[in-house]
């Protein structure tokens, strides 16, 4: 299904400059909040079993903890080796309080 | 005999003392996430909440003095030394659906393929089924650590498990396999692992890549795909890379499957022709640059499993990547 909204968290539940891992509908992801905007990819590293919610994030990047390669927190595009295979992003909003993706 | 508890997933299992804590896990069904089994590859990594371990191999080339400071240990060469919690992320990607189990085999035959890659075929003292394209862990008498070689037969009943190993200049484990391991000899088997197995459900056709090393698990996966009666009339391409002319020796074990030529498909290529070897009129160049011309947008549609050097295993997941070939149709385990 395309189009469907789903809430993911309340804004308060991300801390500027870290992320959380929300498993939804068959979903895990990497709800990232960066200066107060809100980006979302699916949590597991496209490289092998690492979470990206759990990396370090420097300024849009963010790095995958098991093997030290990194992407781009609002494109997914690789940013640095070991991986190369770009991360799914979802186009996300914020109403009110509350973070939605759209599948 | 060690507890290990996981905190998080409310689980607990048992790691005896000549086991490590990831293939114990795995033994007990777990989605314990790992791939090369050998310290290698990083991906079965966690994080030591409470009690000691010692690591098999020693600074093991997946682990890094961040991960010592973070407290995080490699499970598949982790071995406990008390009752230990842990914490990490088990996936259902990673549960084995035949588990491995240690067990003995012993060495009934071997044949030569090529001038450095030869057939070891060991019977089991008690059989383990496995799925084409797994490994085993083998405990090669005189050698320090377990090696991984993937199995490149097929069975029913787990009986017999072979392997075609290509030979490392001056390596210690080949050595000793190739030169000093006898008919009637027996070594460890532990297996099997890994998740570049058969997909009998996929309902694409197959591409199959291997170099060098990478030949028995393909092997295994095409004479898998030939027995399966779900993929009958599926085409199956294999690709072989090697290096010279005396590499190639897929088309002799390939040739006598049923459906070769049908549906089987064999595309072999040399990257360094020698002018005083063998003569080759085939085709020249890397295999992933074959793969490209010979496939082209089809690569998109077809299942793909391949194994190799990392060289080669580096330029095949470009090529996905650039094709866009959704991950899911792609099977490869990184031993690196």
């Amino acid at each position: 299904m395309s189009g469907q909204k789903i809430e993911l968290c309340k804004t308060s539940d991300v801390d500027e400059g870290s992320a959380i891992k929300v498993e939804t509908h068959d979903l895990i992801l990497a709800v990232f909040n960066l200066n107060g905007a809100f980006y979302v990819m699916d949590d597991t590293c496209s490289h092998g079993p690492g979470s990206l919610s759990e990396g370090p994030i420097h300024g849009d990047v963010i790095e995958c903890d098991f093997h030290n390669g990194s992407f781009n927190i609002k494109t997914g595009e690789v940013v640095d080796p070991p991986c190369m295979i770009p991360m799914k992003t979802y186009p996300t909003h914020v109403e009110g309080e509350a973070v939605f993706i759209e599948i | 005999m060690p507890l290990i508890s996981i905190p998080a997933a409310n689980l607990s299992f048992d790691c005896p003392d000549d086991d490590t804590i990831m293939r114990a896990a795995v033994r007990n069904g777990l989605g314990f996430p790992y791939e090369c089994n050998v310290g290698s590859c990083g991906n079965c990594k966690f994080e030591l909440l409470e009690g000691e371990i010692e690591h098999l191999r020693q600074n093991p080339p997946g682990w890094s003095e961040r991960d010592l400071q973070r407290n995080r240990y490699l499970g598949c060469q982790a071995k406990p030394l008390s009752d230990c919690k842990i914490k990490l992320n088990l996936r259902d990607h990673y549960k084995s659906h035949i588990l491995p189990r240690k067990v003995s085999g012993k060495l009934m035959a071997v044949h030569d393929l090529t001038h450095d890659i030869r057939e070891f075929q060991f019977a089991l003292d008690v059989p383990v089924a496995f799925v084409p394209g797994q490994y085993a862990l083998l405990s090669v008498p005189g050698i320090e650590g377990a090696r991984a070689y993937s199995m490149g037969n097929i069975t029913d009943d787990g009986n017999q498990w072979h392997f075609q190993i290509k030979r490392v200049p001056n390596g210690l484990a080949t050595s000793a396999l190739f030169d000093r391991l006898k008919l009637g000899d027996e070594i460890g088997l532990d297996g099997p692992y890994g998740m570049a197995y058969l997909r009998e459900e996929a309902p694409r056709d197959l591409l199959l890549i291997a170099g060098g090393s990478g030949l028995s698990p393909m092997i295994s996966l095409t004479r898998g795909a030939a027995a399966s009666t779900k993929l009958n009339g599926r085409q199956l391409h294999f690709f072989y890379g090697g290096r010279t002319a005396s590499d190639m020796c897929a088309d002799r074990v390939l040739g006598s499957l049923p459906g070769y030529g049908t549906n089987i498909h064999y595309y072999p290529a040399i990257s360094m022709p020698e002018t005083d070897g063998p003569q080759w009129s085939g085709r020249t160049g890397f295999i992933h640059d074959y793969v490209r011309e010979a496939m082209g947008d089809k690569i998109r549609d077809m299942e793909i499993y391949f194994a190799g050097p990392p060289a080669m295993a580096e330029a095949v997941t470009r090529m996905i990547v650039e094709y866009k070939v959704p991950m899911a149709q792609v099977h490869f385990d990184q031993f690196y």
